[in-house]
């Protein structure tokens, strides 16, 4: 065989051994992509449009966030239906403390964030210190803060936000550097933060390739590392040229951006990360290492309250206003977003960037046939489907490997 | 009644007794292990080797008896205590999170930190799969990658994965619950390989197991319990079908070197 040929057959072989490995990995940005070049069909190009697009991210975000926490709380083989009523509650709150309290919005933010902490800890002492199921604790908890929600609204109904700082998370933009001539219209703040997050990602999978190498045979041939280079900028480079080409980078995107960052960072890269693994995939032998179980379970459904509370205050900020049934079914649209971003019901696994593209696959679906006029059951019958697709798949992939 | 007496005690247990309710699981038994031998733990179903192996580990305190490390005496409550006296216990169901890689488990609750960002500890990681491949080459265990997936492990590999991590932060004593039970004819060759190899490396173990093959085969010394007692303690020697009778003999309470006492 000449040196070409076996160079050839060994890049089809490995792109064809990546594809089997990480199938599902990768399952749902290519149901994404597809998802996203239907309705771009469908709708005529609308789907893609800048406006839509900034739509469909300031959606996302008060679900997405939700997402994220609950991926850990699924990981550690728990469940948390309460959080939906806990964001509209804690939307409310907001609303309350600003508008009754004459609270600022910078006092406002933080307060609700660690009532949203506390409340999560409270489930977290109902699951690990009482040994209540998580589902029935957090149901208890969705009875809770729904009546919570509807007695604090009661008196007034919807209440306004008139706060233009608050207002301004759910719909305002991050504000363009001055003074740039070049590339008129274009919004240059988000074009640098883009080209930073493209140049920044390149250099740091250089860098963890050559360490991997220094020691271990086994990374990724050159092609197809390549090739993930190339598709996460065009990826992240459409993206940013698609929102610098409208008003920019929204606050919700900014904030969801902070939140996906941080958690990534947390669940691959640190020690808190890895036992949260760990106690998903084998509570016991992870209390045997000397992991404390309960601890990771406060903590786990804590930051899920603090998240629950960052939901609130994003959706309640996009309405500019709390609603007496803020927080209706999140905490389902964040489950399902979860289960089809690769979360595993078994727990121990499951990523956070995952969740984010479940909750975009689901987004997408929404708008998608909103836009196209479809009917509202088709709607939930097209939702259904993907959902239970996406976890047939997970199964099917799972029992081959 | 001791031959092979090379060298002091690494552990010593004194007359441990433990009741569950009305059951009286251990009666008072005394054992020893010496530096760098290999010791076989048998009896029957409830004879109290799993008992007491729990007891020198951690995860049961004793009713009465002494545990000395070394000749110092220690009070263990948690498994976690045992261990920082170098006490490594190695479960049946080897305990391992199959979500992890192998260097992840090796690690698991005693992950190498880089650097501290607050409350955070950032992982070493580069450092922990050198040390997880280098342990694993070291004990001729072959699995391609520390990078792999335990789920993507055989029984066998997983065995050796979870006696590996057991070795892996120089543990004076470790403790083998049933490590063949699980597995097949090859693997069992394999795990009773890495014993040896683990003795030549001047290694402490106590080796529970239903194969009397496997303890003839691995270990220098073999204590019988029968109804929580101790009623042999000798030397492996000798023809192995020999070997077998005399210890099924001792397993069944047809032989009874030490006599009914310590009741109660």
């Amino acid at each position: 065989m000449t040196q070409t040929k076996r160079a050839q057959m060994s890049f089809l072989q490995a792109a064809m051994k990546l594809v089997r490995g990480n199938i599902r990995e990768y399952g749902m940005y290519v149901a994404l992509l597809a998802i996203m070049a239907v309705f771009a069909v469908t709708t005529d190009g609308v789907f893609i449009s800048s406006r839509n697009i900034v739509t469909l991210v300031n959606q996302t975000g008060y679900i997405a966030v939700l997402a994220v926490g609950m991926t850990l709380v699924i990981v550690i083989r728990h469940i948390d239906l309460s959080v939906g009523y806990l964001s509209g509650f804690l939307g409310a709150v907001a609303a309350i403390s600003m508008v009754s309290w004459h609270v600022p919005v910078y006092a406002t933010i933080p307060l609700v964030l660690v009532i949203g902490t506390l409340a999560g800890l409270l489930s977290g002492f109902l699951v690990a210190k009482m040994e209540i199921p998580a589902f029935v604790a957090t149901l208890a908890g969705w009875l809770g803060y729904r009546g919570a929600l509807q007695l604090v609204t009661r008196a007034t109904g919807t209440i306004i936000i008139p706060d233009d700082t608050f207002n301004a998370i759910g719909n305002g933009f991050i504000p363009d550097i001055p003074g740039i001539k070049i590339l008129p219209g274009l919004h240059h703040l988000t074009l640098i933060l883009g080209f930073l997050g493209i140049v920044i990602f390149v250099v740091s999978e250089i860098i963890a390739r050559r360490k991997l190498q220094s020691y271990d045979s086994n990374v990724l041939p050159t092609g197809m590392f390549l090739a993930k280079l190339v598709l996460v900028t065009v990826l992240v480079g459409g993206i940013t040229w698609i929102l610098a080409g409208y008003q920019g980078l929204s606050w919700t995107a900014a904030v969801v951006l902070v939140v996906i960052l941080v958690y990534q960072f947390i669940t691959t890269k640190t020690v808190l990360g890895r036992h949260i693994y760990a106690v998903g995939g084998n509570p016991e032998a992870a209390e045997l290492s000397g992991i404390s179980v309960k601890r990771l379970t406060y903590v786990v459904f804590g930051s899920m309250g603090m998240l629950a509370a960052l939901s609130g205050i994003l959706f309640a900020s996009r309405l500019r206003s709390a609603t007496t049934t803020a927080g209706q079914l999140f905490e389902l649209d964040a489950i399902a977003a979860a289960f089809v971003g690769g979360v595993s019901a078994a727990g121990g696994v499951g990523k956070v960037v995952g969740s984010l593209i479940g909750a975009f696959v689901m987004t997408s679906l929404s708008s998608g046939m909103n836009l196209m006029g479809m009917d509202i059951s088709y709607q939930y019958i097209v939702r259904a489907s993907v959902l239970a697709a996406a976890v047939i798949f997970d199964v099917a992939t799972r029992n081959r490997g | 009644m001791t031959p092979g007496e090379v060298g002091p005690a690494v552990v010593e247990l004194r007359h441990i007794k433990k009741n569950f309710g009305a059951v009286q699981a251990l009666r008072g038994v005394d054992l020893q292990l010496r530096h760098n031998e290999v010791l076989g733990l048998v009896g029957d179903n409830a004879a109290g080797k799993s008992t007491l192996m729990k007891v020198l580990s951690g995860a049961y305190v004793p009713d009465g008896g002494d545990i000395l490390i070394e000749g110092e005496k220690v009070e263990f409550s948690s498994p976690m205590d045992a261990r920082r006296q170098g006490i490594e216990m190695v479960y049946q169901d080897f305990a391992l999170a199959n979500n992890l890689d192998v260097a992840g488990n090796v690690f698991l609750g005693r992950e190498a930190v880089g650097a501290r960002i607050g409350p955070l500890a950032v992982m070493d990681n580069r450092y922990m799969e050198q040390e997880a491949q280098g342990l694993l080459n070291r004990l001729k265990i072959d699995i391609s990658s520390v990078r792999l997936k335990v789920e993507r492990l055989s029984g066998g590999q997983r065995q050796a994965v979870a006696i590996a991590r057991a070795t892996a932060f120089n543990a004076k004593v470790i403790i083998m619950d049933e490590p063949t039970a699980a597995l097949s004819v090859a693997a069992i060759g394999k795990v009773l390989d890495l014993v040896r190899q683990l003795k030549a490396q001047g290694s402490s173990i106590i080796i529970i197991s239903h194969r009397l093959e496997d303890i003839y085969q691995v270990s220098d010394r073999m204590i019988v319990l029968r109804h929580g007692l101790k009623v042999s303690d000798t030397p492996v020697q000798g023809d192995i079908h020999e070997f077998r009778e005399r210890v099924v003999a001792y397993i069944v309470g047809a032989r009874n070197d030490f006599g009914e006492r310590a009741v109660g």
